[in-house]
């Protein structure tokens, strides 16, 4: 065919290609580098960040766990995520049976309404949660961040969970009906356990969604409630503390194990 | 019994968005009062035309290099290869949004890794000033938007059917117009979507722009920011993140009507 392809064209083609493997090249370092300068930089010894490090150790790593003041935000993290994390899957698992399998009126709608949040200007709604927290004396309080989490990790938990659900068929059901297994059983065995990889990958997303939210706890947290994406982002904005690259090393590989993790649940579904 | 705590949540939702709108026409003086605030302010209207200029630019960075990720994931041959391309992607996703930009605030600092490394190679003999710039914040807000670009393109990407490039070129045509005439068209929907989206999300950022961007270029969060906890001012702050979840409505209305809900759902959902 390259005989009826005239020469002009021949070099473009060659031009396009070089310019398009340049542009992936580029994308893909701009991607890897920052992350991988971070592990890099943890390593050094240097009392500032420089690179390349003169020397190199763990010190940094002593540095997070002997400080001290990383415990606090880290626990608050953790202890916030927990509870948005279940919470979460209390509103989405009723949510997304209610959307696929009831029929309920509007039951479309209900699943739209739970993903628009994902595409809404977070700012815009930090402001509309406040006014509504200010009216409820939620703000600075832990049970408001905890609240304001679960609408933020909703989008994503829903679409993994409706994702799976889509795929479990009601025959099933049915089929175990008929031989004589109550509704609720036939739910309870069935149904949910089927769904059960896809519950663990939604509590895991719904987790690092509130273990990584730094805007709403700004705008709802008050002044005393600073989980770890906040102190990292008031100790950034006034002060650049080393220790940052040890702990931003730490959290990458968590949640990159968190999410290999659910990925890996969500496969052995047996698609 | 499952209904309810559905419905509740979706309210739950739903509420705050309606507040803000109630609250941004009947607070203060009321009617387009705030609005009028807004605009009067030209710290304000400096700010709103700052977010919306430096989302389309990391609008079309997005797209552009997602496009070319997108495209290697679908039609990677090699296992590793693919591996790769998924590494680059997720790491960042996973790193968190405060842990990007700080990441972008070693390497831009005045003192900070490139312009040491340009220096040692003698490219520059003063170090340049690249932190609480433009390019900063773009560079920063770039970084975050990639991996949702590319994850909002894979399915319309990874549907394109590669017989059509070679059926385009066994009639004739180049590679480049191949993939300017039949690619390009085919794929677009997907393209449009994740454009729709990343800027929607853009418009909103607050980190990022605060760390990398500083005092120099505030985006509209924060200025709605010091609105509320600064000048005390919630009635403007109200008006302004109207403001932008109506820009944020109209974009992604305007592509909904263009590619259809498919494409935007399966953006979305990636």
């Amino acid at each position: 065919m390259s005989t009826y392809v005239n020469h002009p064209a021949r070099a473009l083609d060659r031009t396009t290609s070089i310019l398009g493997r340049l542009l992936l090249g580029f994308s893909l370092l701009f991607l890897l580098l920052p992350a991988i300068l971070i592990v890099v930089l943890s390593f050094g010894t240097d009392p500032r960040v420089r690179f390349p490090p003169e020397g190199w150790g763990l010190d940094r790593y002593v540095d997070v766990f002997t400080s001290g003041s990383w415990g606090g935000p880290l626990l608050l993290s953790l202890e916030v995520a927990l509870y948005a994390a279940v919470g979460t899957l209390v509103v989405a698992l009723p949510l997304v049976f209610a959307a696929n399998r009831s029929r309920l009126p509007g039951r479309s709608l209900l699943e739209g309404v739970a993903i628009a949040p994902v595409v809404i200007p977070i700012s815009a709604y930090a402001v509309g949660m406040y006014a509504v927290f200010a009216e409820l004396d939620l703000i600075g309080t832990q049970r408001g961040v905890v609240l304001a989490h679960i609408t933020h990790a909703l989008p994503l938990v829903v679409i993994v969970l409706s994702t799976s659900l889509e795929q479990i068929r009601t025959e099933l059901e049915l089929a175990a009906m008929t031989m004589g297994a109550t509704r609720l059983r036939a739910w309870g065995g069935i149904t949910l356990r089927l769904l059960l990889p896809a519950v663990v990958s939604g509590f895991l997303f719904g987790f690092i969604s509130s273990f990584d939210e730094a805007v709403l706890i700004t705008f709802l947290g008050g002044s005393g409630l600073v989980t770890l994406p906040k102190y990292i982002f008031d100790s950034v904005q006034y002060s650049v503390d080393p220790a940052i690259t040890a702990i931003a090393t730490l959290l990458m590989f968590a949640v990159t194990f968190l999410m290999l993790l659910s990925s890996t649940l969500r496969r052995k579904e047996g698609r | 019994m499952v209904a309810p705590v559905a419905v509740v949540g979706a309210l739950f939702i739903v509420y705050p968005l309606v507040k803000l709108t109630m609250d941004a026409f009947t607070q203060g003086d009321g009617g387009f009062s705030n609005f009028a605030a807004v605009f009067e302010s030209a710290a304000i209207r400096n700010s709103l035309v700052n977010t919306i200029v430096m989302s389309l630019v990391v609008t079309v960075l997005c797209v552009v290099m997602g496009a070319s990720i997108s495209w290697s994931i679908a039609r990677a041959r090699s296992a590793a290869f693919k591996a790769l391309l998924w590494a680059a992607l997720l790491l960042p996703f996973w790193m968190g949004v405060v842990v990007k930009a700080y990441a972008w605030s070693i390497i831009f600092a005045k003192n900070g890794i490139l312009n040491s490394v340009l220096d040692q190679a003698g490219v520059i003999d003063e170090p340049m000033t690249l932190l609480y710039t433009r390019l900063a914040v773009v560079v920063g807000m770039t970084y975050t938007m990639l991996p949702y670009a590319v994850l909002a393109m894979n399915p319309t990407m990874s549907r394109f059917e590669p017989e059509f490039l070679n059926s385009a070129r066994s009639l004739g045509s180049s590679r480049t117009a191949a993939m300017v005439r039949v690619w390009l068209p085919i794929v677009a929907p997907g393209l449009i979507a994740a454009a729709a989206i990343v800027f929607a999300i853009s418009i909103g950022f607050y980190v990022t722009p605060v760390l990398l961007g500083g005092a120099e270029t505030p985006f509209m969060a924060t200025m709605i920011g010091d609105d509320i906890f600064a000048f005390f001012n919630y009635p403007r702050a109200a008006a302004s993140s109207v403001l932008l979840l109506v820009l944020a409505l109209v974009v992604l209305g305007t592509a909904l009507k263009a590619v259809g809900s498919k494409a935007l759902k399966g953006g979305i959902a990636g």
